[in-house]
């Protein structure tokens, strides 16, 4: 397969000075045509400055240290104004967590779909308000965004997102804000128009069974860097790192019947500057004395790898 | 229905306001030391011959007498008479209202297509080169008293006059172009100031917007920064810059008393303070009144301009 996103050794800071934060500290990822890759990890690891860097879209405080993100190839830092919006508009596609606030307030969905649609008409708006399961479509065209239930709105973000066909969707916990019943529903709807146009994803969470269940590949970030990557069942089953293996427990949905939630201990880091050493040995079950001083080194292969200094071996359960 | 109840009620506050303005409006005349006829007949008046002229207007009467004979006057149109000129107040104040309502289109009209581009230039700019100088310009622009940047004016113009005229006022309709030498500087002077707001104004509205998350996700989807602030900025930020553009009408329609006394200009600023001078309560009365009808009435315009700007404010929210 074609590489489609590669991010190499991505480091973005926040701010400047004293107040510097860093969010990215030397993030690696790739995402090849037409692949389900979802990126998993707490609040503050990174990931929504992670899919934010892919289509240029990092806030102006937002700085970018060192690394690149290269799309079809080519950098999107050395893109010009132009060509980035060239690249947004024809390859990528965005959802975000919060669906009402992502549409304009004062315009009607069907004109603010029918903008994304380029002067298609009427048509190809309801068409595509049909495509993504919305039960009347002519009325949810003539109304605005606060007139919808989260989950409609969602959809109208899809088919705004997807309306391109773009070569990848870059979907930021999207069904966060959205009640649980329709969460299955709306995760439906992504991977079925993304499959049937041959769109990869790249799907932001924090739930890591709901993304191995839906996804080809899963990456774990951590502290601003991926510490983990391999195909879903793999890395669900037999997870490689500690922070991997943690999370897992942690999380209701994995937890078998009479099983114990273990919640991960300590909170996570906010890094001023380049971590020493590992960014979870201090709360990591397993540490050893190189963890609080050297960064971990990549153990594997670009299929399946782990930042660790004492990872698991591969198969075994941990 | 549900439109002709929301302007009625609109309509029954916007009376209660004008009812209780015309109560201060008309208490606060009468509590000024000294009155007409003190002020008319000088210091030296005997208290016959000021009894006479309270009498003459009618001043002798209690005052709650006073004030139902004028509001039952008003509500028939009746503005009064001026008590120095003899004249009716309504012909009084068409006299001076060209001057008003020219500085006050002109500072208006200064605002909207000078201010408005200004501020959204800046917003889009902020932060880039330029953002500090603009936010200085602005705060210099919002800050300097008119009767300085006026006064300057004036210096400066009165030994390079470049043509124009400084003091006095020609009418529009006497001679265009010596309406226009006459009015210029004093507009200028009120549309420094109303630009510099506007501006402003425009300028933190529009960077609210632009945080917006559907602003985000415009960039996203790759529309150029000029489509989106065409489409979806200018109506998002407009209702802060609305309210502003209406406060400078309605306030430079009550009369711009500074620049109408530096320059010299006939206008109905200076005439109603002149008229608290000379106690001359029938104009005084009928010139607050009218300044806060023209508040009541183009603020309820904005009211209405809300809900069609935005659908949430509008009939479709409070169908919720």
């Amino acid at each position: 397969m074609t590489v489609l996103l590669h991010v190499e050794a991505l480091v973005v800071e926040y701010g400047s000075g004293d107040g510097t934060v860093r969010a990215l500290d030397g993030a690696e990822l790739v995402v090849e045509e037409g692949a389900t890759v979802g990126v998993v990890g707490e609040s503050g690891s990174g990931k929504s400055t992670l899919g934010a860097a892919v289509g240029g879209l990092l806030p102006a405080a937002a700085r970018t240290v060192a690394g690149d993100v290269r799309v079809g190839g080519v950098s999107v830092a050395a893109m010009t104004p132009l060509q980035r919006r060239a690249m947004r508009r024809d390859q990528l596609g965005y959802v975000f967590q919060e669906p009402i606030g992502a549409l304009d307030p004062t315009m009607r969905i069907g004109r603010q779909l029918g903008h994304v649609l380029r002067g298609q008409g009427r048509a190809a708006v309801l068409d595509w308000l049909e495509r993504v399961a919305l039960r009347d479509p002519a009325r949810v065209a003539a109304a605005y965004p606060h007139q919808l239930s989260g989950g409609m709105a969602q959809r109208v973000a899809i088919a705004m997102a997807m309306a391109s066909e773009p070569a990848l969707l870059i979907a930021d916990e999207p069904t966060a804000a959205l009640d649980s019943e329709v969460r299955e529903e709306v995760l439906d709807l992504v991977f079925t128009l993304a499959a049937g146009a041959g769109t990869a994803i790249l799907w932001l969470s924090h739930d890591l069974p709901a993304v191995a269940k839906r996804c080809s590949r899963v990456a774990v970030m951590y502290g601003g860097r991926v510490v983990e990557s391999g195909p879903a069942a793999e890395v669900l089953v037999a997870p490689r790192h500690p922070y991997t293996a943690a999370l897992r427990r942690s999380v209701p949905s994995a937890a078998g019947r009479g099983e114990r939630l273990v919640p991960v201990p300590g909170q996570p880091p906010v890094l001023t500057g380049a971590a020493v050493g590992c960014a979870f040995a201090p709360r990591c079950p397993a540490v050893l004395e190189p963890c609080t001083v050297d960064r971990p080194p990549l153990v594997g292969d670009l299929d399946r790898d782990v930042l660790c200094h004492l990872p698991a071996p591969v198969g075994a359960a941990r | 229905m549900r439109l002709i109840g929301w302007w009625a009620r609109r309509v029954a506050s916007a009376a209660a306001t004008l009812t209780l303005v015309s109560i201060l409006i008309f208490a606060a005349s009468r509590l000024m030391p000294g009155g007409f006829a003190e002020v008319v007949l000088g210091p030296f008046a005997t208290p016959e011959q000021q009894a006479e002229v309270s009498a003459r207007y009618g001043l002798d009467r209690g005052v709650v007498e006073q004030y139902g004979l004028w509001l039952a006057a008003v509500l028939r149109g009746d503005l009064g008479t001026s008590m120095i000129s003899g004249e009716p107040v309504t012909v009084e104040f068409l006299l001076r209202m060209p001057v008003t309502v020219e500085l006050t289109l002109l500072g208006v009209a200064a605002a909207a297509v000078i201010g408005v581009p200004l501020g959204i230039v800046t917003a889009v700019r902020a932060g880039g080169r330029g953002g500090a100088a603009g936010r200085l310009a602005g705060g210099i622009g919002v800050s300097v008293p008119e009767f300085v940047l006026g006064s300057l004016v004036v210096f400066v113009f009165s030994r390079f006059a470049l043509g124009l005229t400084i003091g006095g006022y020609r009418p529009l309709d006497e001679d265009v172009g010596a309406n226009l030498r006459s009015i210029v500087l004093p507009a200028a002077v009120l549309a420094f100031f109303a630009v510099a707001v506007t501006a402003r104004t425009t300028r933190d509205a529009v960077m609210g917007v632009l945080v917006e998350p559907y602003i985000t996700a415009a960039v996203a989807r790759g529309d150029s920064p000029f489509t989106i602030v065409v489409r979806h900025v200018l109506r998002n930020a407009a209702m802060p810059v609305l309210v502003v553009l209406t406060t400078i009408t309605a306030y430079l329609l009550g009369g711009a008393v500074i620049v109408e006394y530096l320059f010299n200009l006939p206008g109905v600023g200076s005439y109603v303070v002149a008229a608290v001078g000379r106690r001359d309560y029938a104009v005084v009365q009928a010139g607050v009144l009218l300044a806060a009808a023209v508040f009541v009435v183009l603020n309820m315009l904005v009211d209405a301009a809300t809900g069609v700007l935005d659908p949430r404010l509008g009939s479709a929210g409070e169908a919720r």
